[in-house]
C-alpha cells in the first residue's frame, strides 16, 4: 500500500507524443481511474507505471520510492489485463499463484494464500481447471484474483471489464469497488467506459490526445468539466452543445442559437462577467436532463422543435429532436412525458433550465460559464 | 392487416453430404505412393535370385540376406548412427537458436528488422548445390571434411532460415501480454520467456523441430561431397548400391528400408503432436 505521485510524464514513439506531461499525486487507498477515447495515452500512462514502457521524461514514485526507470518486477505492482493475461498452459490454481512461486515462498503458504483470495473472488470451485474451461465472469475473477494474491503497493487495471456483457459488468462493479475500499489499495483504473469511472472511481482523470484534461471527483467532473471535451464524454445521453451568440435583448442577456434563443439567468451571467462577451460567439452546453417538454409552446417552454425520434428506456424516455437543424436530445422520466406524443414528426415545444447551462470558449473549449446550479451542489458538498 | 397465423417450420437440415467418390480418389492415391514402397521393402526382403527375377514374384519366401549383408559386411549401421548424431545434433542446434531469433523478430523492432525477415526467407530460394563448391573449399580450410562437426555446423546453418520463418508466425500470435504480465508478477525477461512463452510454444517448436529433423535426415547432396569414410551418413551410403552395371535389388530395398523405416515409425508417433502443432493459432477463440 503506498501514494503514488506521478511528475511531467511523458513518452514519445518517434515523432509521435503518447503521453504529454501528465500529473498526478494519488493518496494511498484512492481509487482513480483514467478516463479518455481510444488513443488518448490513458493506457500507455498506465504501462509507464507498470515498467511495461519506459518513460521518455519524468518521474514516476510509488510510496515515496523513484521507480521511473525500474524494471517491472521491482516496482511490486499488481496488473489485470484487457485479455487477462492468464496462463493457458497451467491451471487456475497455477495461475493464482505464478506471483508467489516466482517470489519462492514455501508452498503451504502459497496454498493458503491462493486458497483465502480464491475465497474472496468465489472461484474456489474452479482452481484446478484450466483457463480454458471458464467463463468470460470466471476469467475476470481469476485475473483480479491474480493481481490480489500479492501485498503489491499498486493496483493496476487496464480495461478489465471490456469483455464481459452488460450484466455481469454491473455486477462486477459493484464488487470490484466493496473489494477495492475493503482492501484499501491504491488502484490505478483505465477504461473508455464513462459510466464504469462515474461509478467507481473516488477521482477521475480525463485524458485526451495524451494530455490531462481534468484529475477531480466524479460529481465535479459531472458537474463542473473543465472543458467543452469532458462535458460531452461524461454523462450519457451526452451533453448537447451548441453554437450560440451572446446578445442583449428586451428580456435580458439571452443566447441565440440562430433557429431559437436561449434566455440566461442574469445573476448567473453576471457573476461570470458574460456582458464582457457580449456580441461574442460561444457554445453553449446543457444536459439532456435539463431540458423540460411540454406539448406546445406557452410562456415557459419558448422553443419549438419537431420529434426526430423517440427512444423509450422504460423508467425514462430519449426524445431526440430537431429545431431549426439544430439536433437536441433530452431525457424525462416517463412519468413526465406520459401525455407527450411519441412519433416522429410531432412538433413539441422545450424550455432549458436557465440554472443548468454551461457556456464553452469556442475556440480552446474551455468552461467560461458553470451552471449555476452547479455551484450550489458544490457549496453544499463542501 | 393482420397476417394470417401459420405454424412456422424451420427449414429441414441440408442432406448429409455422401462424397463417395472422395474415399475412391484416396484410394487411388495411397495406391499411387504405397505401391512402389511396398515394392521396395518387399524387395528388401527377397533373395538375391528372387530379386532379379523379370518378372514380378508376389508370393516368395522371405529372407534376411540382403540385411545380414548390409548390417554386417557393410556395417551400414556406423552410417546409421552418423544419420541419427548429425540430424538430431543440427535440429537441436538450428532450433535452438532459431527459437531466439524468431522471438526477435517478432517482438522487437529493431533496425533492419525487415530486411532480415526478408535475407532468412529467400535463404531458402537458392538451391544449396550451388554454393557446393565453395562450401567444400571452405571445409577443406578448415579441416571439416568428413567430420560430424561440419555436417552438423551446416545443417544447422542451413535449416536456420526455416526454423526461423516458422517460428516467427508462431510467436507473433503468442500475445505479449502473457510475458508482460510475468514480468509485472515478478519475472525477469528470461523467466518470462521460459515458463511461460515457451510452454505455449511447445506444440508449435515440436513441429518445427520434427521437419528439420526430416530434412537433416535425408539431406543427400551435401552429405555425398562433404564426407568419405568417417562421416558418410545413410543417404550417400545407400546410393552406392544403386549405382554400377550389377545392382542387388534386394540389398538397395533393404537399405532403403533402413532408412525409411525410423522416419515413418518417428512420424507416426509424433503425427498428432505434429498436426496439432502445424494447425496452432489457426483455430482460436
Amino acid at each position: 500500500m503506498a501514494d503514488l505521485r506521478i511528475e511531467n510524464l511523458v513518452k514519445r514513439f518517434g515523432n509521435f507524443t503518447a503521453v504529454d506531461g501528465v500529473d498526478m499525486t494519488v493518496s494511498n487507498g484512492e481509487f482513480v481511474f483514467l478516463l479518455g477515447p481510444s488513443g488518448c495515452g490513458k493506457t500507455t500512462t498506465l504501462r509507464m507505471i507498470a515498467g511495461l514502457e519506459m518513460s521518455t521524461g519524468g518521474r514516476i514514485e510509488i510510496g515515496g520510492r523513484n521507480v521511473t526507470y525500474l524494471r517491472p518486477r521491482y516496482r511490486n505492482v499488481g496488473m489485470v489485463f484487457q485479455d487477462y493475461g492468464l496462463y493457458r498452459h497451467m491451471t487456475v490454481f497455477g495461475n493464482i499463484a505464478y506471483p508467489l512461486k516466482v517470489r519462492s515462498l514455501p508452498k503451504a503458504v502459497i496454498a493458503e494464500k491462493v486458497n483465502a483470495v480464491a475465497g474472496t473472488m468465489q472461484i474456489s470451485d474452479v482452481l484446478k481447471r484450466k483457463p480454458d474451461e471458464l467463463t468470460a465472469g470466471q476469467l475476470q475473477r481469476v485475473a483480479i484474483a491474480r493481481m490480489l494474491v500479492r501485498d503489491a503497493d499498486l493496483f493496476l487495471m487496464d480495461e478489465p471489464m471490456s469483455h464481459l456483457d452488460a450484466q455481469l459488468r454491473g455486477h462486477m462493479r459493484a464488487e470490484l469497488k466493496h473489494i477495492q475500499k475493503s482492501i484499501g489499495v491504491t488502484t490505478i483504473f483505465v477504461t473508455h467506459d464513462q459510466l464504469e469511472a462515474m461509478t467507481m472511481a473516488d477521482r477521475i482523470i480525463v485524458m485526451r490526445d495524451g494530455r490531462m484534461l481534468q484529475f477531480a471527483s466524479p460529481l465535479e467532473i459531472f458537474e463542473r468539466p473543465a472543458d467543452e471535451f469532458v462535458a460531452t464524454f461524461v454523462g450519457e445521453p451526452q451533453m448537447n452543445v451548441m453554437d450560440a451568440t451572446l446578445r442583449r435583448s428586451e428580456k435580458g442577456l439571452v443566447a441565440d442559437a440562430g433557429p431559437f434563443v436561449v434566455p440566461l439567468d442574469e445573476a448567473w451571467a453576471g457573476a461570470n462577467g458574460l456582458g464582457r462577451r457580449e456580441g461574442t460567439q460561444v457554445r453553449l452546453g446543457i444536459r439532456p436532463e435539463h431540458i423540460a417538454l411540454a406539448p406546445a409552446m406557452d410562456r415557459e417552454h419558448g422553443i419549438a422543435a419537431e420529434l426526430y425520434s423517440f427512444e423509450p428506456t422504460g423508467a425514462e424516455n430519449l426524445y431526440v429532436l430537431k429545431a431549426g437543424g439544430i439536433e437536441v436530445i433530452t431525457r424525462n422520466s416517463t412519468t413526465a412525458t406520459a401525455g407527450l406524443g411519441k412519433r416522429e414528426g410531432t412538433s413539441l415545444a422545450m424550455r432549458f433550465d436557465p440554472n443548468w447551462i454551461y457556456l464553452f470558449d469556442p475556440e480552446d473549449g474551455r468552461t467560461i460559464a458553470f451552471a449555476a446550479a452547479s455551484r450550489i451542489a458544490r457549496r453544499a458538498a463542501a | 392487416m393482420a397476417r394470417p397465423d401459420t405454424t412456422i417450420v424451420s427449414p429441414d437440415a441440408p442432406p448429409v453430404q455422401r462424397n463417395w467418390w472422395a474415399y475412391l480418389v484416396i484410394l487411388a492415391v495411397c495406391v499411387v505412393n504405397f505401391l512402389p514402397y511396398l515394392w521396395m521393402v518387399m524387395t528388401g526382403f527377397m533373395d538375391n535370385a528372387t530379386a532379379t527375377q523379370p518378372t514380378p514374384q508376389w508370393v516368395f519366401s522371405p529372407s534376411i540376406d540382403a540385411f545380414r549383408f548390409l548390417i554386417f559386411e557393410k556395417e551400414i549401421m556406423r552410417n546409421f548412427v552418423n544419420s541419427l548424431v548429425v540430424s538430431l545434433a543440427s535440429t537441436f542446434f538450428s532450433v535452438t537458436l532459431g527459437m531466439f531469433c524468431a522471438y526477435a523478430i517478432a517482438r522487437y523492432d529493431f533496425p533492419g528488422r525487415d530486411d532480415v525477415s526478408f535475407w532468412v526467407l529467400t535463404n531458402r530460394m537458392m538451391p544449396p548445390v550451388a554454393v557446393l563448391i565453395p562450401i567444400f573449399v571452405t571445409f577443406q580450410t578448415l579441416r571439416l571434411l568428413d567430420t560430424l562437426l561440419g555436417l552438423i555446423i551446416l545443417y544447422t546453418a542451413m535449416q536456420l532460415p526455416f526454423v526461423v520463418w516458422m517460428l516467427t508466425g508462431y510467436f507473433r500470435d503468442i500475445p505479449r501480454r502473457y510475458e508482460e504480465s510475468a514480468m509485472v508478477d515478478g519475472d525477469t525477461w528470461f523467466q518470462a520467456f521460459r515458463k511461460v512463452t515457451l510452454p505455449l510454444m511447445m506444440p508449435s517448436i515440436s513441429a518445427t523441430a520434427i521437419f528439420v529433423m526430416i530434412l537433416s535426415w535425408n539431406e543427400f547432396a551435401f552429405a555425398t561431397f562433404l564426407t568419405s569414410t568417417q562421416a558418410k551418413t545413410l543417404p550417400p551410403a545407400i546410393m552406392a548400391y544403386s549405382i554400377g552395371a550389377n545392382i542387388s535389388w534386394n540389398v538397395l530395398g533393404a537399405a532403403v528400408v533402413l532408412i525409411t523405416a525410423p522416419l515413418i515409425l518417428f512420424v507416426l508417433i509424433v503425427q498428432r503432436q505434429l498436426i496439432s502443432g502445424l494447425s496452432q493459432g489457426v483455430v482460436r477463440k
